[in-house]
């Protein structure tokens, strides 16, 4: 059995940034740029003598899928908690600057390119935002790809996948969810500002962050899925991430203009009625949500089997 | 000789009688109905029935925790109660050290520091606790029926009534022993219980054992310490699982055990549905285990791999499972399980074929220890069930094998035969913060003279240890002649810490030929096959998935 194969049936939790973005694409397909051996490091780690990497914690590369081009962005948790710095933010940006390039000219070369084989972005995230150690870098970083997906759109679909153990919190939170779809296990977590943080600012009545149940039920996949801030909701290993890229990525990118939860007249109305239902509500806790949704037993619905939640949850409509 | 007649002048021996019964007049205004006392009135009460060098029990072991009571005795009239005489079988909590710094305790007889360890010695050291002995759990329950029984007991249950019969279920652990050791010498029995209900699910303790029961504010706390979330096994754990499994386990067929706490036992738990089914040992070994209802061993009860498992306590989470495997479990007609750590600590200490556990550090004799310069850590109950029980009788194959292979034997018992328990270590060679395990000098001689201690506080003495496990092998010393071989072995398996480089190339491939140790190599187990990838739970919600969803685990371990 080859490498890849053996991934397939790994967890994508417990999986690293690299061998996520090698199993996410076709066998023997992946090709990464500005790879460890390039060794393109942080300048500010060092100057403050801290511990680099070689790839400053992000993996860049492209891959295919079918006939699907995927550029993929991968990003490593066990590195400074995947904090976006200077160098890795460029990777990330040049990355989808080059999905989106590339997309142009294959169009311009080739006008009767079917929609399968047109390139997608792949990003998987696992940080917490903006790396402090090179604050103002990775701020702007974060405002090129978010630039650059204003860019993308209606070219090059993006679509984010959040499992890892880090989760995808601050900036990248913002970040994620400006991409087209999200694809999440239900160990991913999604929010912007992170559960220490809000128990600092708010206490600990408001959050408690100590209570990981609490934090899971109230940023992690199954709840992301029932409030539609996650699509798509799919087991922990790399093949079931894969399984759900490849399915979405030969569709043409006007459905994928369907799937987003941002950056429409629509989905504005849609943000403002939710945040109007949250005031009525006022939910203290997430299964009060889940039970609006039209869920009897919501409190059952966290430890229940994948299939079976995905069988039988109702989500919230707005 | 005295004399027989009606106006007898004979001293009575009933002193202790009725000093309990003015101590309870005295308590009488402060009870409800029946037995049952408002939580207001708890301070109250301690003050009306203890009195200056009582010895007085607080219940709780390394689970629950009669913290309430704890509490409550902190608050009491300091200067009429004081210099109590504590025994109890664990100090896990601030408040159980408070009553010293408070100067409502003095003296201290107990089996396990826990959390509190460091502070048991700079109390000792200060002075402001007076330390009678660091026991092992039967060793502490014996006492409480020979020279240290209490006078007055404070316990913890889930249910009671109002005639104080009490519901202690899943987490009986200590109580039975405590109430019977107290109660059947005069003294007197608080209980504080999360809930007073007109009919319990079962009597665990009958009510006239028991003189008040108070509802505590809050339920008592039960800290899960045996769950393992098996997403933080690492490789090397598994490589170390692995070599126990093909090299004692498969090696001697054990089938009865206890598996001390942490990620090495648990790696072991969660391969035998995997690896333990690939060198078909299904039904050879892990058959009869006294364990605490482990997370972990849920794969292999759902595989059909054990008959039976009694508890020295509950698990927090593992209440609805437990209950519903009654095959394996011991479970009341109630229909919840009962867990009895004075039972569970004999059958560890006498019936049991091997313990396997873990330590911080290994001396290059072999003695082991997990007390630190500066902690008290104490015992608990590994001791029991890390060494040979000498008054054992009864024979299995692997204990017989176990002694068979001594070859010092014949120095003490000339040509008669005998089993010996296997008492393993599984370490990797360096621990926790990248500590060495193998060591010249325990700490432990370091803390016996720092706290005054009559010894250093050994769990397991090297003359018990018959095997250890780590990334380099198996060392299997019951099969060394004398101590020089036996610090040979030690040597070979002990890695790159100080210990492990004196080992002699020369030296070590003698041993390799005489069978005393096993690299993985010898053994057939090949270390790139050591990933995670080996267990059947890789993490707590697989464990959920696999008890069909009846495992409940705490919230600290949920990560969806």
């Amino acid at each position: 059995m080859s490498k890849w194969n053996d991934l397939q049936e790994h967890s994508f939790l417990e999986s690293n940034a690299r061998d996520r973005a090698l199993g996410i694409v076709d066998d023997g397909t992946f090709t990464e740029l500005a790879g460890p051996f390039d060794r393109l490091s942080s300048p500010h780690l060092e100057l403050l003598g801290d511990a680099v990497a070689f790839d400053d914690g992000l993996v860049s590369g492209v891959g295919r899928i079918g006939k699907t081009p995927v550029f993929v962005v991968s990003q490593e948790g066990r590195f400074i908690g995947g904090s976006i710095g200077e160098v890795g933010g460029a990777k990330m940006a040049n990355t989808i600057k080059l999905a989106i390039d590339f997309h142009d000219k294959l169009v311009a070369d080739y006008p009767d390119l079917s929609e399968e084989e047109k390139p997608v972005l792949v990003i998987s995230f696992e940080t917490g935002g903006v790396r402090l150690h090179e604050s103002n870098a990775g701020l702007l970083a974060h405002a090129e790809v978010m630039d650059l997906f204003q860019k993308a759109r209606g070219k090059v679909p993006v679509i984010s996948l959040i499992g890892s153990k880090v989760g995808c919190f601050g900036g990248m939170g913002f970040v994620a969810a400006a991409t087209d779809v999200i694809i999440m296990s239900e160990f991913g977590r999604l929010g912007l500002t992170g559960p220490e943080v809000i128990e600092q600012e708010m206490g600990k009545e408001e959050f408690d962050s100590s209570d990981r149940a609490l934090v899971f039920r109230t940023t992690g996949g199954r709840h992301k899925y029932i409030i539609g801030d996650a699509n798509f909701l799919v087991a922990d290993t790399i093949a079931a991430f894969r399984e759900k890229v490849a399915e979405l990525a030969p569709l043409p990118v006007a459905a994928f203009e369907e799937m987003r939860r941002v950056g429409s007249p629509e989905t504005v109305e849609r943000q403002v009625r939710g945040v109007a239902l949250a005031a009525e509500m006022h939910p203290q806790d997430a299964r009060d949500v889940w039970a609006k949704a039209g869920n009897d037993d919501p409190a059952s619905l966290t430890d229940m089997p994948l299939a079976a939640f995905l069988g039988q949850v109702k989500r919230l409509s707005v | 000789m005295a004399q027989m007649s009606n106006d007898d002048t004979r001293k009575k021996r009933n002193q202790r009688a009725a000093d309990t019964a003015a101590r309870l007049e005295a308590a009488a205004p402060l009870f409800g109905a029946g037995k049952e006392v408002s939580s207001d009135n708890t301070v109250a009460l301690l003050e009306a029935v203890i009195r200056a060098g009582d010895i007085v029990n607080i219940e709780g072991n390394n689970q629950k925790q009669a913290d309430f009571l704890a509490e409550s005795l902190n608050k009491v009239d300091r200067s009429k109660i004081h210099d109590l005489h504590m025994v109890q079988s664990a100090v896990p909590l601030a408040s159980h050290l408070d009553l010293f710094e408070n100067g409502i305790a003095k003296k201290l007889d107990f089996a396990f520091g826990g959390p509190q360890a460091g502070r048991v010695a700079k109390f000792i050291s200060e002075g402001k606790l007076q330390l009678g002995a660091i026991h092992t759990y039967l060793e502490l329950f014996g006492r409480y029926f020979l020279d240290l029984t209490p006078r007055v007991s404070l316990i913890c249950a889930f249910k009671a009534d109002r005639k104080g019969n009490l519901y202690t279920g899943f987490n009986t652990e200590d109580t039975p022993t405590i109430v019977e050791a107290t109660k059947f010498r005069q003294g007197i029995v608080i209980a504080q219980v999360n809930e007073i209900v007109d009919e319990l699910p079962r009597v665990d303790i009958p009510g006239d054992w028991i003189d008040a029961v108070i509802q505590s504010p809050k339920p008592f706390f039960v800290e899960p310490l045996f769950t393992r979330d098996p997403g933080l096994i690492t490789d090397n754990q598994i490589l170390l699982a692995m070599l126990c499994l093909k090299g004692i386990y498969a090696e001697y067929g054990v089938t009865s055990m206890n598996h001390g706490i942490g990620f090495l036992t648990s790696a072991i738990e969660l391969l035998l549905p995997t690896y333990g089914e690939e060198l078909g040992l299904k039904g050879k070994i892990c058959t009869h285990m006294i364990l605490n209802p482990h997370p972990t061993m849920i794969p292999a009860i759902e595989t059909d791999w054990v008959d039976t498992i009694h508890c020295f306590g509950g698990e927090l989470g593992m209440e609805d499972y437990v209950a519903s495997r009654p095959d394996v479990f011991f479970i009341g007609p109630d229909g919840t399980l009962r867990s009895n750590r004075a039972f569970a600590q004999t059958a560890g200490h006498y019936a049991l074929d091997m313990f396997i556990g873990g330590t911080l550090q290994i001396d290059k004799y072999g003695n082991s220890s997990t007390a630190t310069a500066s902690r008290v850590a104490g015992f608990g109950g590994a001791p029991n069930m890390g060494c040979d029980a000498k008054g054992r009788r009864h024979s299995t194959g692997a204990w017989l094998q176990c002694g068979q292979e001594l070859p010092s034997l014949d120095q003490q018992l000339g040509t008669m035969p005998r089993g010996k328990r296997l008492v393993v270590q599984g370490v990797e060679t360096f621990g926790e913060g990248r500590q060495p395990v193998f060591v010249d000098k325990l700490d432990a001689w370091k803390l016996a003279e720092n706290a005054n201690l009559d010894l250093p506080p050994v769990m397991i003495y090297g003359d018990d240890l018959t095997h250890i496990v780590t990334e380099e092998g198996v060392a299997y010393l019951n099969r060394c002649p004398d101590l020089d071989s036996r610090m040979a072995a030690i040597r070979a398996v002990a890695g790159y810490t100080d210990i492990g480089l004196q080992a002699k190339p020369e030296e070590t491939k003698r041993l390799r030929e005489a069978n005393i140790v096993k690299t993985p190599d010898d053994l057939g187990v090949d270390p790139s096959r050591a990933t995670r990838a080996m267990l059947a739970a890789k993490s707590v919600k697989d464990l959920v998935t696999w008890s069909n969803g009846l495992y409940n685990p705490p919230s600290r371990f949920r990560n969806w």
